[in-house]
């Protein structure tokens, strides 16, 4: 208790990070209709500042102590037992670092945007005030309502701003994801009143316990309304739709970041609270992991829109995520947590190299297409440096967590291990498939006129590229991290 | 002499009426200066309802009890008078020689509905009903040029005199079973006879009573045409202030079982999901935004009572903090109606085509009003359901939990509907820009800060409703 007193007194750093959106979002909405370029420059700021804080809490976590750090915690209901309770521990902290490089190179990416601009950045960064949230809360009622604040922005932001059947897009992903909330807060509600109905504090909650009956029903209902986000198969259905239906860096901060809120709540909520529930249940986890992998990869191989191939990749690598936590093992839940962190990387850099193609010939068919790297060079290397990484090719931060997750799942599940694994050989021959078809080839003359990207608006795909590479040479600099939340969770099950 | 104090608020709420039955009798009548009255009026009755909140104590032979319980729905009235008042700046929705009654019948209505929540004694109780009832039913049919909707008000009469049948009907029965009218001594005798089917049967019929007035299913049957066929104005004041005073009813009464019927239990819960189920689809189809409005209050219905029915103090605080959501809620989606339809006609969906634009901040006061009655944080219409829903877990009832979250995800469709004309749509004509006067602007604003206050610190609006049931049996 003395040392959260002690640290509560330092700087409030995560609370910084959190209200640092909202006071974004409010000095946005300030800001007069015919300044658009000075919101983009707030916006950015803003990131910026975001991501300087998320960085220093990467690199100040310390991984040999371990454990909740950087803890704030004061009561804020009391009859119900609500606390607001933020703090970081090797779960979290890499998603806050990908929270904060999604959003930064997602406004540079969108800094071409014309239309309703200021209601534009202010639902980002409604958004992503709701994604911190949720990953920061270590008490049930804010992650439920962070949460929520992060799905209901995704509606205007895809109505509004969005492309291919936007309307309808964007009513399926609302309704879907509200719909994984059906079961998420009658399975808190339900952990909340079966531990005596006065804390929705995670951690005195796990300390309590609960029957193995319980557990079951609890976990059933957490991994599956937060499967929904996660893209878990069969309720993946919306994502696709969702992400064709976004503009570029929307669809960068949705499948980046948002679906990783879903399996991070399976793994902080689910996993944490009910681990009796996760041994009863991981046989069906394991198997809906490998039947996402499977099946995305197929599916992604009949797509010829660029951003439905993208948007069932998604499936497929959201799959690994699943069937890595679903092993219980070290290994397994560090390449989960690991492959959540890459994915997103991944997913946003390739949404925001489509974006370009797409704001260029507005165009996103595939035989549409062809012969792109001809003309445009360096906006079609950032693509296939994507694909690659998709791939699992070695020296991409993929590769690693792929491997993590493909051996324990191996050893766990001999034969739906090696299904994923082969699922694994489809997802590389779809990506290889949609390279080859819009990037070699034939030139299509009409984008023959094209000027390739200019650097000011390659950057935030050069970062990406960056952070892929970056811990694609040196995993144990997150692998450190993560690990020092794992085993501790991994010894308790 | 002292004792006579317990009764301000309602006496002022007499002297406010005698106020308009004067200006009633007058010949020429002069709108503006009504309008005057009536708001400062309204204003002072509210300051005094608030003043009164802390007294306790008997009146009438102990047929009316004053406590933190009646005072918090006696705010909570005179709350919603206040704001319909506010809004009756351009009342063409009344013929103009009609204002002066329609004032006078206003604060008839919220004095009787103050009586109402105090009366603990079956036939007070009934009486005070009956002369909330009646204004009503003279309200409705009043609107300007109404021919059309003269049905809305029979209908609403033929309905509500049934209702109020079976409620009387239900209160002989209570009577029988218990020899007493006083709602203490029923409390105390109650309990041990919940095993006799003529006690359920008459507790069931005088809830009747009450459901009508929420628009539980299935006496929901007037709700729609209502809301349509009265005037704006008055259509706000049925869906905020009168809901308060069927809402505090139902707890009373409920409470009087003390939790001991495993069947009335069981069936308020078959209720609870059916008006939740019902209202919600239906709402999905309606094109009229009062319609949807009256088919989502149904719902809403539905999800105050499942508060309710956990019969505990956590749960009766929960459907009291969703009374009170629901009144900010509900009147800042009417506001804006309202001020849309200026002219007082029957708004569409459709005509809030381009809202954001027309006049931003009613879009972003009637966006916020309605996430927050699809139940989206940070809205206080969501710690409303969090706290019905936390109580109904407490009691382990897991599966009506799921079937009202299925249910809040049903109604955010038709809700984003709405939103969606307010900010995506393109007019397909020219509708007149909405004229937003420093009042509305201001009353807005204050809308809005409230949703979103009261929603981010609930603590203290938790703990005043849990203090409000404090006194319940």
């Amino acid at each position: 208790m003395l040392m959260t007193a002690m640290e509560f007194a330092q700087f409030p750093v995560l609370s910084v990070i959190l209200f640092s959106t909202i006071l974004a979002l409010v000095v946005i909405l300030l800001i007069p209709d015919d300044r658009p370029q000075l919101v983009k420059q707030v916006s950015l700021g803003f990131a910026a500042v975001g991501l300087a804080l998320c960085l220093y809490v990467y690199f100040a976590y310390d991984t040999q102590k371990g454990g909740l750090q950087f803890v704030e915690r004061v009561l804020w209901v009391k009859s119900l037992g609500i606390y607001y309770f933020l703090g970081v521990d090797g779960i979290n902290v890499p998603m806050l670092l990908l929270t904060a490089v999604v959003l930064f190179t997602g406004v540079l990416t969108m800094w071409e945007l014309e239309r309703r601009v200021k209601e534009y950045f202010a639902l980002t960064y409604l958004l992503v005030a709701g994604v911190y949230g949720v990953f920061m809360s270590m008490d049930l009622f804010f992650i439920f309502v962070w949460y929520d604040v992060s799905l209901f922005p995704m509606y205007p932001l895809i109505a509004i701003w969005g492309g291919t059947r936007k309307e309808y897009g964007a009513m399926k992903l609302t309704l879907y994801l509200l719909a994984g909330s059906v079961l998420i807060l009658p399975g808190i509600l339900y952990l909340w009143a079966v531990a005596g109905a006065h804390t929705f504090d995670l951690f005195e909650l796990q300390r309590m316990g609960f029957d193995v009956n319980v557990q079951r029903i609890a976990f059933l209902m957490l991994y599956l309304g937060f499967g929904v986000l996660a893209g878990v198969w069969p309720f993946h259905t919306w994502s696709p739709v969702g992400h064709v239906a976004a503009p570029t860096a929307v669809s960068m901060i949705h499948a980046g970041v948002l679906m990783k809120l879903g399996a991070y709540g399976i793994l902080r909520v689910g996993m944490t609270l009910c681990p009796d529930g996760l041994v009863y249940w991981s046989d069906l986890m394991a198997l809906l992991a490998t039947i996402g992998i499977v099946y995305g990869a197929f599916v992604g191989l009949a797509q010829t829109d660029l951003k439905y191939v993208i948007g069932y990749s998604s499936v497929s690598h959201m799959g690994i995520v699943g069937l890595g936590l679903a092993t219980m093992t070290v290994d397994g839940i560090n390449g989960a947590v690991f492959q959540m962190f890459s994915h997103g990387v991944m997913t946003a850099l390739f949404f925001s190299a489509v974006g370009y193609i797409y704001d260029k010939t507005h165009t996103k068919m595939i035989p549409e297409l062809g012969g792109l790297s001809k003309t445009m060079p360096k906006a079609s290397a950032f693509f296939i440096i994507a694909a690659f990484c998709g791939i699992g090719v070695p020296c991409m931060s993929s590769f690693w967590a792929e491997l993590l997750v493909f051996i324990s799942a191996v050893k766990t599940y001999p034969i739906r291990g090696i299904l994923a694994v082969s699922g694994l050989v489809v997802s590389a021959l779809f990506m290889l498939r949609v390279v080859q078809k819009t990037f070699y080839g034939e030139k299509n003359p009409r984008w023959e006129h094209i000027p390739d990207v200019p650097l000011s608006l390659a950057s935030p795909r050069i970062i990406l590229v960056g952070i892929l590479v970056f811990f694609g040479l040196f995993p144990r600099l997150i692998l450190d991290v993560i690990q020092s939340a794992v085993i501790p969770f991994v010894n308790s099950l | 002499m002292m004792k006579w104090t317990l009764f301000t608020p309602e006496l002022f709420y007499v002297a406010m009426a005698a106020v308009f039955f004067v200006g009633s009798l007058q010949r020429r009548v002069d709108s503006r200066r009504l309008y005057r009255w009536a708001v400062v009026l309204a204003g002072v009755g509210l300051a005094v309802t608030v003043a009164c909140t802390r007294l306790e104590g008997f009146l009438f032979f102990d047929s009316y009890k004053v406590d933190l319980f009646s005072q918090f729905f006696k705010v909570l009235i005179a709350l919603g008078t206040f704001f319909v008042v506010l809004v009756c700046s351009e009342l063409y929705g009344i013929d103009p020689r009609k204002h002066a009654e329609f004032y006078f019948l206003l604060s008839v209505c919220t004095l009787a509905m103050m009586m109402l929540v105090s009366a603990v004694e079956l036939l007070t109780i009934y009486i005070a009903l009956e002369l909330s009832s009646y204004s009503l039913y003279l309200m409705v049919p009043m609107r300007h040029r109404a021919d059309a909707y003269v049905e809305s008000g029979v209908k609403y009469f033929m309905v509500g005199a049934t209702a109020s049948a079976m409620m009387i009907f239900g209160l002989s029965y209570l009577f029988g079973m218990t020899h007493t009218t006083y709602v203490a001594e029923i409390v105390r005798v109650l309990p041990h006879l919940l095993h006799q089917p003529a006690v359920l049967v008459g507790l069931v019929l005088t809830l009747a009573g009450f459901f009508f007035k929420q628009a539980l299913f299935p006496f929901h049957v007037w709700a729609p045409d209502v809301y349509q066929g009265a005037a704006n104005q008055v259509t706000t004041y049925i869906a905020t202030a009168s809901k308060m005073a069927a809402a505090a009813m139902v707890i009373r009464f409920v409470a009087l079982t003390t939790g001991h019927s495993e069947t009335l239990i069981q069936l308020l819960m078959v209720l609870s999901v059916l008006s939740m189920t019902f209202g919600n689809l239906v709402a999905i189809i309606q094109k009229d935004i009062k319609r949807l409005l009256a088919y989502s209050s149904i719902a809403h219905a539905g999800y105050m009572l499942v508060g309710i029915l956990c019969m505990t103090q956590r749960g009766y605080a929960g459907a009291v903090y969703y009374a009170m959501a629901y009144l900010i809620m509900n009147f800042a989606c009417f506001m804006v109606i309202i001020k849309v339809a200026d002219d007082g006609h029957n708004l569409q969906i459709k005509e809030l085509a381009g809202l954001h634009k027309r006049s931003p901040l009613l879009a972003m006061t009637l966006m916020l009003a309605l996430f927050g009655l699809a139940g989206i944080p940070p809205t206080l219409g969501f710690t409303g359901k969090f706290l019905v829903f936390a109580a109904a877990l407490e009691k382990g009832y897991l599966l009506l939990v799921v079937i009202g979250m299925i249910n809040a995800t049903i109604s955010l469709y038709y809700y984003l509907i709405v939103i969606k004309a307010a900010y995506l749509l393109e007019p397909v004509r020219e509708y007149p820009p909405v004229r937003v006067d420093t009042w509305t602007r201001i009353l807005s604003i204050v809308l809005v800060i409230a949703m979103i206050y009261v929603g981010i610190f609930p603590d203290r609006f938790v703990a005043l409703s849990e203090a409000a049931v404090a006194v319940l049996p």
